[in-house]
């Protein structure tokens, strides 16, 4: 530590506060001395100590206590228990009450300081860790800001262009001029969002929707993931059905996160569709639980790739159905439904299509609600 | 319809700035370009102006910031709407931790995510133009 280090001993006996003062005070460290605990606690705010020295038994305030109070003022200050009754067991105890070591009573100067270097190697350690945990943290926030941004600002000059003149040369292509347009900014879109998922697993934790968590009504959820998925619906003329079963208790959940877990779903649902055929989607209760099905008669999936797909960057044999993906949307779906204390699972067959399941724990009894789903089906056919 | 009405567009891409340009100048709409924010806001000091489009993401962080934050404070420039155009979402979530994804930066403002779609692109420029004709002429 550049800065002198800053001790402070908090003993009744005032003897023994001067001997420590005078033995540890020099160049490298500053002392502090409070009789009591209700005057260590307050000169503890002030004087913010890296290493402090507790003798466990004083009128007023114990020792115990004043460690207690000492970890909810500042967890990361290092405690050391004085005490003239050494015994294992009160050792043990002050250990409990968050102590870092014990120093029995009567001590050597050479103890002292001994435990002193001791206890402040500690603290450095303690506020090492800290700083690292906190630029870790911050390196993963500032990921997706920085790397989308390289990424991205590219594809986005690209395809900015290709928009424009789109609309400049609307009247001067011909058709298959015009397709290769339209391909070129599709794929670029693909790219983009390519982009967008993966950047999303690796810089999100997904445990922080849980702070978000509110009584949330699927009905609602669902209208919003078909809106999302629908427009490709109606290009490869996948007709979508909702059948949800009304009324519907609510989860207690996050509604972004859980739209984007049914998009995930639903959008495999349309693109692994043949032209011209349904997708079905169901919302019922089922004991204290609510299920939301995805049914497809689709391309289906094989018996080999059926129980590793909820994998990250699991993309299935390349065959005659390939699709563009990044092999990340069902693994984020899981881990979605997981962090709701859920489950997603499946059941497939190759040709005849595939079922996906999703289970969510039911909050409450069951909402009369108006039918948000009537708005968003209007939207897109 | 739209001539007459001059923007001004705040990036640091050229070539995105290129495809935005002639989505505009296509609509009739008279443009000029700043690609840093310091001849940005000498710009909107020296010429008046109908709308500006401004990045947010330019140089070392998030500068459009800084030229929100100084027009906010110039009187002749705080009633200027502004269409925000922003790489990602999560980068002004990013940069106003806790606060709503869409920040109002100045009286009149609207957001929209790089790439533009043309339509999309020429519906809320002309609706903010709209919307600050309708405030002037309510304030008059």
């Amino acid at each position: 530590m550049g800065t002198r280090s800053k001790i402070l001993i908090i003993d009744d006996e005032e003897v023994v506060a001067d001997s420590c003062t005078q033995i540890l005070q020099d160049g490298n460290c500053e002392v502090s001395a409070a009789p009591d605990g209700a005057r260590g606690l307050r000169l503890a705010q002030e004087f913010h100590p890296d290493l402090v020295f507790v003798d466990l038994k004083m009128p007023g305030m114990s020792g115990f206590e004043v460690l207690e109070k000492l970890r909810a003022l500042d967890p990361t200050i290092v405690a050391i228990v004085i005490t003239g009754f050494a015994t294992v067991s009160s050792a043990v105890e002050s250990m409990k009450h968050g102590a870092f070591d014990f120093l029995p009573k009567p001590f050597t100067p050479d103890e002292l300081r001994l435990i002193t270097r001791r206890g402040l190697e500690k603290r450095a350690l303690v506020l090492e860790t800290m700083a690292l945990r906190r630029e870790k943290e911050m390196l993963r926030e500032h990921f997706a800001a920085i790397v989308s941004h390289e990424l991205k600002s590219p594809l986005n000059a690209v395809q900015q262009n290709l928009f424009a003149l789109a609309v400049e040369l609307a009247s001067r292509l011909t058709e298959d001029q015009r397709t290769r347009l339209e391909r070129c900014s599709s794929r670029v879109n693909d790219l983009l969002k390519l982009i967008h998922t993966w950047l999303r697993v690796m810089s999100t934790d997904i445990e922080k929707v849980r702070d978000n968590f509110i009584p949330t009504a699927l009905p609602s959820v669902i209208a919003k993931a078909v809106e999302v998925v629908q427009p490709e619906a109606t290009r490869k003329e996948v007709d979508i059905r909702t059948d949800i079963q009304t009324p519907l208790a609510r989860v207690q959940g996050d509604e972004g996160t859980l739209v984007e877990a049914v998009v995930n779903i639903l959008g495999n649902a349309v693109k692994y569709s043949r032209i011209g055929s349904p997708v079905r989607v169901t919302a019922r209760p089922e004991e204290d639980h609510l299920v939301i099905s995805v049914a497809d008669t689709g391309v289906g999936i094989s018996k080999e790739d059926l129980p590793r797909i909820f994998e990250d960057f699991y993309r299935g044999e390349p065959g005659n159905s390939a699709q563009p993906g990044s092999g990340l949307g069902l693994a984020l779906t899981r881990r979605i439904i997981e962090v709701h204390d859920g489950s997603v699972s499946v059941e497939s067959e190759l040709g005849k299509g595939s079922t996906f399941t999703i289970r969510l724990p039911a909050l409450d009894q069951p909402h009369l609600q108006t039918d948000p789903l009537a708005e968003s089906q209007t939207g897109g056919i | 319809m739209n001539s007459g009405k001059r923007l001004l567009i705040i990036d640091d891409d050229p070539d995105f700035v290129a495809g935005v340009k002639s989505i505009l100048e296509t609509a009739n709409y008279a443009v000029d370009v700043a690609y840093n924010p310091k001849d940005g806001f000498a710009a909107l000091q020296a010429k008046p102006y109908d709308l500006l489009l401004l990045d947010i993401m330019m140089g070392r962080g998030a500068e459009g910031v800084m030229i929100a934050r100084k027009m906010r404070k110039d009187p002749k420039l705080r009633e200027l709407p502004v269409l925000i155009i922003t790489g990602i979402r999560e980068q002004i979530a990013f940069l106003f931790p806790g606060g709503p994804v869409h920040p109002r930066f100045v009286e009149v403002d609207e957001l929209v995510e790089k790439p533009v779609e043309p339509k999309l692109l020429l519906e809320r420029v002309s609706a903010l133009l709209q919307a600050a004709q309708a405030k002037k002429e309510s304030a008059a």
